[in-house]
């Protein structure tokens, strides 16, 4: 124990800077996976063919191991020059993403109230207004949960990236298994946990903030 | 104002929801669209604001077809209320009620003083219930609430799928009187579908009595109690339908019809004001235990004792 804290007073700086490295991988990649995943989970409550076509594309890419998906996108992303680093890992981190954050979308927006959906088009809302006054607030919830799942999903998945050299807190694991130092093992697991903890943390906090009272 | 000509909707497996129906509502008319459950009533209704298209035939609101009016401007002119109220749960009560003033680009201090007037007209302090959310009210106050959104940016007509049918009777009945009131000075062109034929006596200038999308008879609810146009009528007003037009008529209705004897000593007995319905004249002087009723007069003292022959000669006069 004693050992691992001097490991840490000793290593604090670079602890650090792999975890700041983490976040930017999450976060472009959470960014991005949030800006196709919601609207393409909104759009596929209009079609519910194309819906389940996607949902089931979306599954399946999640039980391809995240080692194995690597090594398939090396040789392609190699035509570009990109076969290891940042770019294939914000790839594989959106593509994983996807599931959680469309069905929850989709399940959000389809799960509206029909007769909220009724009063709204009554009414005289537009689609567009019926979307972003009724129905995307009162999903809200459910979509907040997805992009949650996406999150500690991705905060996990993000460790292995480091293989392909994508950087982040999976380095110091890497380097620990190859150097045998238990410390610097323990240390990457324990601040990847801590960041999962937090940021599941973190979106509960905005996701109360944001739904209805009602709904909570 | 709402004029129906030859309107008929046949769904793609040739199934006809609404079948060759002409009707034509006047300005400032409330009329209820009666019926059984899957007679169309609904569907009748919907297609008022295009949330049904019509197949066959022509709607017109106001002299101008619906076919003509831009769907969305359209519906935000007519008022629309439903029966689980669809009040939407992320807004406050505020939010909820100027809707459609917003989406129609009213300034702040217009919304504020409609809002205040709204939930005056309907007996809800408005500083009150400003902030509350919708599931912080009881049933009766989202209905009262449902009502007040529909009305806010003051539609010519108003739409109005059974919006107390979910209601307990007692609330219910309040909510009707009320109603009732609020439209006797608005005097909007009101289409109303319910399945309950006391609620349609009640409320109805005329009843559009509708079987398996045909219409069955369009007339004032004394006619259809009195004089139903066919056997589907008559069964579905009931066997009770003599009690039930006695809900149409008050103590003043009597008073103008039979001349009452004068109360010598109207003391020790109940008292009918003018408003008061026959019903409960008849229910209080079947009562096991009768005690005398009389009728307040305009001049002042007592008509009475009223006896139930007076009834009776009440009604034979008003079906003769």
């Amino acid at each position: 124990m004693g050992d691992f804290l001097s490991y840490l007073g000793r290593n604090y700086a670079d602890i650090f800077s792999y975890t700041i490295e983490h976040i930017q991988l999450l976060g472009v990649s959470l960014t991005l996976a949030i800006l196709i995943g919601v609207p393409l989970g909104i759009y596929l409550t209009t079609n519910e063919q194309l819906a389940a076509t996607v949902l089931q594309a979306a599954s399946i890419i999640l039980t391809i191991p995240s080692i194995a998906l690597f090594g398939v996108m090396i040789p392609i992303l190699s035509l570009v020059g990109q076969g290891i680093g940042f770019l294939p890992a914000v790839i594989a981190l959106i593509l994983y993403s996807q599931l959680p954050i469309i069905r929850n979308t989709y399940t959000a927006i389809n799960n509206v109230d029909p007769n909220i959906r009724d009063a709204a088009n009554g009414l005289g809302m537009t689609t567009m207004q019926r979307l972003l006054k009724v129905e995307i607030p009162n999903g809200m919830p459910l979509i907040m949960a997805g992009i949650r799942t996406a999150t500690v999903l991705s905060i996990g998945i993000g460790a292995i990236a480091a293989f392909i050299g994508s950087g982040g807190l999976g380095v110091l694991i890497d380097m620990g298994i190859s150097r045998g130092n238990q410390n610097m093992i323990i240390a990457g697991a324990l601040a990847i946990s801590i960041l999962a903890i937090a940021a599941d943390f973190g979106l509960k906090k905005i996701q109360m903030k944001f739904s209805p009272k009602e709904i909570q | 104002m709402i004029e129906f000509t030859n309107v008929s909707k046949t769904y793609p497996g040739g199934v006809k929801a609404i079948d060759d129906i002409s009707l034509s509502i006047g300005h400032g008319e409330f009329v209820v669209l009666l019926g059984p459950s899957g007679c169309g009533k609904t569907t009748l209704l919907r297609m008022v604001n295009q949330l049904e298209e019509l197949t066959e035939g022509e709607i017109a609101v106001e002299g101008s077809s619906i076919h003509d009016l831009n769907k969305i401007d359209m519906r935000r002119n007519i008022g629309y209320v439903i029966q689980s109220n669809g009040l939407f749960p992320n807004m406050t009560i505020e939010d909820n009620v100027m809707v459609v003033p917003a989406m129609l680009g009213w300034s702040k201090e217009k919304k504020k003083e409609r809002f205040e007037y709204l939930m005056n007209l309907i007996g809800m302090p408005p500083e009150t219930y400003r902030k509350n959310f919708p599931h912080e009210l009881s049933g009766g106050q989202q209905q009262r609430i449902g009502v007040a959104r529909a009305l806010a940016a003051d539609p010519p007509v108003m739409l109005m799928d059974e919006p107390f049918g979910a209601l307990d009777p007692i609330i219910r009945a309040r909510i009707q009187e009320e109603f009732l009131d609020i439209q006797r000075t608005l005097k909007k062109t009101i289409l109303f579908v319910s399945h309950d034929i006391d609620e349609a006596i009640k409320l109805a200038d005329r009843i559009v009595l509708l079987k398996d999308g045909k219409l069955q008879q369009f007339d004032r609810p004394e006619e259809l109690l009195n004089r139903p146009a066919n056997e589907f009528v008559s069964e579905f007003v009931g066997e009770d339908s003599v009690l039930k037009s006695l809900s149409l008529y008050q103590v003043q209705d009597m008073k103008a019809k039979l001349t009452l004897p004068e109360a010598s000593d109207g003391l020790d007995g109940t008292v009918f004001k003018h408003g008061d319905s026959l019903r409960y004249v008849l229910s209080h002087l079947l009562h096991p235990t009768p005690k005398p009723v009389y009728f307040e007069r305009q001049e002042g003292g007592l008509a009475g004792p009223i006896s139930v022959a007076h009834i009776e000669a009440f009604v034979r006069e008003m079906t003769a």
